[in-house]
């Protein structure tokens, strides 16, 4: 299968990494932030599994397992503490969790 | 015997140790007996060992206690070396020291610094001796230094009044200034001659130098320039007057008999030195004859009793400088030993004076104590006489022979001598005759006790009597040259005898019968202005102050703010905006955070990507 | 997998196995005292069955994992460390409300992810090890979860966190392109047979190293750092200073050794100029604070500097030296954070974190052995002689010297010199006359286990700093097993 070309593949996955990194950053809303922060992980994932097909090996696909397992923690994880930081700040936003500084 | 030579030295220095860690807890009857009792069993081994060392033929005799420091083929070690003329300052060290420590026990009973006195005294006198008894350059250095610190400490005893420290301070620095001429001479000694041990250095220095070279020049006059600070010679001399700020026995001790004769002490001990730069021995000479001369005519005008015998101590010492500019050595030392008697017995009864009359100074505000305090009346007299160099007494015998060898070198040197002994004349009679004669002003408050007495009889014996002995100095030095001619000898002595009488004449006409008066003598208008030149020492205090002082001061009030300070200072000022730009960047927003770790990896990316 | 593999993997299996007894253990009694004496065993087991593991060495369990004496030895520190922390958190939690059970767990399954990842021999076994160690310190950090500052911290912590595994995961996927390889002795024998350098695979590594330059609070990716050490509980902070930052830095350096990376010299001028701003930032945003965590926090991000100095050497001088100095240096750093940040968390109370550096004012009359024993290691980190910190100074100027790092030692010693400023301020302050103290603290009660600890610390930090050479022999001889 001629298939579509390794490049295009890496290029996609830095494309969504990017799109996530962006969301990361100018988005306010903690919720946001975790989605866009999954979506730079998952780019990962496609970034592997490109390399990983090209190479005809299936451990592009087995990381592409353990990034989304690792992913799904972190993110319950920051899901759990943003519920917490609303009962306590009743604000999602990122920008309002900032009394240490300097 | 001459073993125990390393314990001279030691004693006081324990008994120093002793009162400076102790000396709080103890009382004042023991404090007096480990003060004076140290400087009295050195005093004791002195003795013996002089018996012995005379005994001896007078062989000089060197011994090593230890060794200090040694570096690559330098070696330094602690040795004494005794000869007739270390031999002689041992006795005037230890001797009058001890008799000056007895009387200051007397002296300062009220004093609550008692223990501390004794301590710095102890101090001074174990530096001393180790002054005198060095047999390498670096040990004597080391005591030159040591009585500096002695004196520095003992002339601002009474710290709580500023103008004593000013005056302790002042000693110092103007000493220091000829102490660091003589450690430039040391330097220059020691690398050219590849040796600090004295005797050695002095044949090497005789053997390979010629005399007039330049070598020699220089290092004699640098030497000449340590002495002349710790003498107070010209143009040093300016700190004596005012250290008499201290208490009197330190007067007499440090600045009558011991510290100010080491500048004559270590010129005599480096004399074969001398002996090879002839332009420095006259230079030595002249300094002499010209201080004894401004110091003469200041201690005409003076006022305060203690200034008129510190005035004269100057002078002296400007004898014995011009004594050793002659080659006339061994006149030198023997008048270094009887000022010693004399002027430590002037001190010690002006101290009576002093304590007795209500801590008075001033010698106008004094009169008639001759029948209120008879002891202290006749020790003055007795000083003064040997002072003046009257006949028979050791002043006398001391003096003239000066002024016969300085004679022999120069007629010039010789007047001015002679003048000197005219104004000595007068200045010390008339110290006597405004203080003890006339009309008495006050009461006296008390008289002094046995402590102080005694010596003050002792000393006065001396003083009379010291010229009788035969201090056989020929030894060390090389004897001087026969006197002369005989008709010659006959004329000059004669004159040298009679110009103290004379100013002795002159004294009594002003002070004593009242026929001629200074009053009306002064307030002439060109006398008048000379008495106030003399008063001031001859406007040397400030000259130093204008040329000198002034301009240090206002440079350093003009780099208050240290200008090195200042690399420090731009330092932690540029450290402080540093921290305050980069805590700048810990805004405390996540999002912030974020941002720089995209920009930090998007950097090192380019760094990695472009190297 | 035969026996002898699993006999390797004893220790991790051990600490696995103390993981699930102290869940249970919660399940049956929620009883803080139960649980931390579980985990305290569970540890001391697993330090036990590491001699198990020793005869095995050098061990490749499957492609994930090598371990070997260097990794066996490393294991064998940061489980102690995890000990002395479990002891601090005991004497610090026990007196809180709350259920504090789960700390006991989460820090097991901590050092679970950090002792994986001092192992790892691939990159799953990095990924893996890295984030289950994150996760883990994600929940820990934010402990005491009704207050706003362990939140802050906490939830800055994650994001960030998340962001640089994003990296490093897109670092990993750039080289497995290239490569095909995804083991490190793989990877190294790419690189070794590639002509010219690839651009993609350097790429790769600068944006790894960007990953881990996160966990290490490294320059410019160091923001974090004083916010999460200040809100997180002390020893929590312990833990994320030591544990954390030395897993990670052993990973990296077995990581650039195993692919033979110091050939590739645009790396080193990238770690070249991270060091230098490491150091000093670091030390410069150090120097006003008057929050003791704080300014711990970034005294730590010049120490990594430092220690990247040594790392940076490996690039001219045998790896040997490299390793000896970087593994001495992260003992004695070890040693001395912990005593630091033992000190804060035994001076707090339920009430209030012993942060601010009112709490120390006056500490030598009223505590005297505890501000001696801050002092120590404040002298520690400055690099005085007597500690260890000395040592582990000297054999980074050693590194540098032999390597000819002069701008670098340069650096190092102006941040050493500002260094000295602030940690003897904080002793100045402690003491000062106690009339001044701002704050008295209340004397919590017998946090004994914590002293304990402290004194260990501290003898510890002396012997080293007096005897290195037992320690050095003990590195020496595991550190000629590091391919």
């Amino acid at each position: 299968m001629s298939g579509i070309p390794v490049e295009l593949g890496l290029l996609l996955s830095l494309v969504l990494f990017v799109l996530g990194l962006i969301g990361v950053l100018v988005r306010r809303n903690l919720i946001m932030i975790l989605m866009s922060l999954e979506v730079m992980l998952n780019a990962t994932g496609l970034a592997f599994i490109v390399a990983g097909s090209r190479w005809g090996q299936a451990d592009g696909q087995i990381m592409f397992l353990l990034i989304l397992t690792l992913a799904a923690a972190e993110v319950g994880v920051g899901l759990g503490l943003a519920l917490q930081i609303f009962h306590r700040f009743q604000t999602l936003d990122a920008d309002s969790v900032n009394e240490m500084r300097g | 015997m001459l073993g125990l030579l390393g314990w001279v030295p030691l004693i006081p220095l324990m008994g120093f140790l002793i009162l400076v860690m102790a000396g709080d807890q103890l009382s004042r009857l023991i404090i007096s007996w480990v003060g004076a009792g140290s400087v009295a069993v050195s005093a004791l081994l002195a003795t013996l060992i002089g018996f012995e060392f005379l005994d001896g033929d007078m062989q000089p005799y060197r011994h090593i206690v230890g060794s200090w420091m040694t570096i690559d083929d330098l070696s330094v070690p602690f040795g004494f070396y005794l000869d007739a003329l270390s031999m002689t300052m041992l006795f005037v060290v230890t001797g009058v020291g001890f008799l000056i420590h007895v009387y200051s026990a007397g002296f300062m009973e009220d004093d609550p610094g008692y223990a501390r006195f004794f301590a710095y005294m102890n101090l001074f006198v174990s530096a001393m001796l180790v002054l005198v008894l060095a047999d390498n350059l670096v040990l004597l250095y080391l005591g030159w230094e040591g009585v500096g610190l002695g004196s520095y400490l003992l002339i601002g005893f009474w710290y709580d009044e500023p103008n004593n420290g000013y005056a302790a301070r002042k000693a110092f620095v103007m000493t220091r200034i000829g102490d660091t001429a003589m450690a430039l001479g040391l330097f220059l000694l020691f690398t050219q001659l590849h040796t600090l041990d004295i005797q050695s250095l002095l044949s090497l220095a005789s053997s390979q130098w010629a005399p007039g070279a330049v070598l020699p020049v220089a290092s004699a006059a640098l030497l000449l320039g340590g002495a002349v600070g710790k003498s107070a010679q010209l143009p040093l001399q300016t700190w004596l007057p005012d250290a008499m700020a201290g208490p009197t026995p330190v007067s007499a001790l440090i600045h009558a008999a011991t510290m100010v004769t080491a500048g004559v002490y270590l010129i005599a001990r480096t004399h074969p030195l001398f002996l090879l730069a002839p332009t420095v021995q006259l230079a030595v000479a002249v300094i002499g004859a010209l201080t004894l001369l401004v110091a003469g005519c200041s201690a005409l005008v003076q006022t305060d009793i203690k200034r008129i015998l510190a005035y004269s101590t100057i002078s002296q010492i400007g004898y014995m400088f011009l004594a050793l500019g002659v080659g006339a050595w061994s006149a030198a030392i023997f008048h270094l030993l009887t000022h010693a008697f004399f002027k430590a017995l002037l001190f010690l009864a002006a101290g009576s004076v002093i304590s007795c009359f209500h801590h008075e100074h001033n010698i106008f505000k004094m009169g008639g104590l001759r029948k209120a305090m008879p002891l202290t009346f006749w020790s003055f007299m007795i000083g003064s006489a040997a002072l003046a160099a009257l006949p028979l007494t050791s002043g006398y015998y001391s003096k003239h022979e000066i002024l016969l060898a300085a004679f022999d070198a120069s007629p010039v040197l010789w007047a001015v001598g002679l003048l000197g002994a005219l104004i000595t004349g007068i200045y010390s009679f008339r110290l006597i005759f405004v203080v003890f004669f006339g009309a008495q002003s006050q009461t006296v408050e008390k008289k002094p006790g046995w402590l102080m007495s005694v010596p003050l009889l002792l000393l006065a014996g001396l003083a009379l009597f010291g010229g009788m002995l035969q201090i056989p100095l020929n030894s060390v030095f090389p004897v001087l040259i026969d006197q002369g001619n005989d008709h010659t000898f006959n004329l000059v002595s004669v004159i040298t005898v009679a110009s103290p009488i004379i100013g002795l004449l002159i004294a009594v006409l002003f002070y004593l019968t009242g026929t001629f008066s200074a009053q009306r003598l002064s307030d002439g208008g060109l006398a008048g202005t000379l008495r106030q030149f003399f008063l001031s020492g001859w406007g040397m205090d400030a000259l130093y102050e204008t040329l000198l002082v002034r301009p240090f001061i206002t440079l350093s009030t003009m780099n208050k703010n240290d200008v090195v300070d200042g690399l420090y200072v731009g330092v932690a000022w540029l450290v402080r905006g540093l921290h305050r730009m980069a805590s700048a960047t810990q805004t405390g927003r996540v999002r912030w955070y974020g941002a720089s770790m995209v920009f930090g990896a998007v950097f090192i990316i380019a760094i990695g990507l472009l190297s | 997998m035969n026996a002898d593999q699993l006999a390797a993997l004893a220790p991790i299996i051990t600490i696995t196995g103390a993981a699930i007894a102290v869940m249970l253990a919660i399940a049956i009694r929620r009883n803080f005292l139960l649980a931390s004496g579980v985990a305290a065993g569970g540890i001391l087991l697993s330090m036990l069955a590491l001699g198990l593991a020793w005869p095995q060495s050098p061990a490749q369990v499957t492609l994930l994992m090598l371990l070997d004496d260097y990794a066996l030895f490393t294991m064998a520190l940061l489980l102690v460390t995890g000990l002395a922390v479990l002891g601090f958190c005991y004497d610090y939690f026990k007196d809180r409300e709350g259920e504090n059970e789960e700390l006991i767990l989460l820090l097991l399954t901590a050092l679970l992810g950090a002792t994986v990842l001092v192992a790892s021999s691939h990159f799953a076994a990095f990924f893996l090890g890295l984030e289950t160690l994150s996760i883990s310190l994600f929940a820990l950090a934010g402990y005491p979860i009704n207050r706003a500052r362990p939140l802050e911290a906490a939830i800055k912590y994650l994001i960030l966190s998340g962001v640089s595994s994003a990296f490093l995961l897109m670092g990993m996927a750039l080289i497995y392109a290239q490569s095909g390889e995804l083991g490190f002795s793989g990877i190294g024998h790419f690189i070794a047979n590639q002509p010219v350098m690839n651009t993609v695979v350097l790429g790769g590594v600068i944006l790894i190293v960007a990953g881990l330059g996160f966990k290490l609070s490294l320059v410019p990716f160091h923001l974090w750092t004083p916010d999460v050490y200040e809100g997180a509980p002390a020893p929590i902070t312990a833990f994320i200073a030591t544990v954390s930052k030395g897993a990670v830095f052993i990973l990296l350096l077995r990581f650039f050794i195993s692919t033979d990376s110091y050939g590739y010299n645009p790396l080193l001028s990238v770690f070249s100029v991270i060091a230098m701003l490491s150091i000093l930032g670091g030390n410069v945003l150090a120097l006003l604070q008057t929050n003791v965590k704080r300014m711990l926090a970034y005294s730590s991000i010049a120490h990594m500097g430092y220690l990247l100095v040594a790392f940076i050497a490996g690039g001219s001088i045998a790896p040997g030296l490299v390793i000896e100095a970087v593994t001495f240096y992260i003992v004695a750093y070890f040693i001395t954070t912990t005593g630091a940040f033992g000190v804060v968390s035994v001076l707090s109370t339920p009430q209030t974190e012993a942060g601010d550096i009112g709490f120390y004012r006056g500490l030598f009359w009223r505590r005297p052995l505890l501000a001696g024993t801050f002092t120590l290691m404040l002298l520690s980190l400055a690099g005085i002689p007597v500690t260890a910190g000395f040592i582990g100074k000297f054999y980074i100027f050693t590194s540098g010297a032999d390597g000819r790092l002069w701008g670098l030692l340069a650096a190092v010693i102006a941040g050493s010199g500002l260094g000295l400023y602030y940690y003897i301020k904080i002793v100045v302050v402690m003491s000062m006359n106690e009339e001044a103290t701002v704050r008295k603290a209340e004397e919590s009660s017998g946090a004994r286990i914590s002293s304990a600890t402290l004194a260990v610390l501290s003898l510890l930090l002396i012997w080293f700093g007096l005897f290195p050479d037992h320690l050095v022999s003990i590195i020496q001889s595991v550190s000629n097993t590091v391919r």
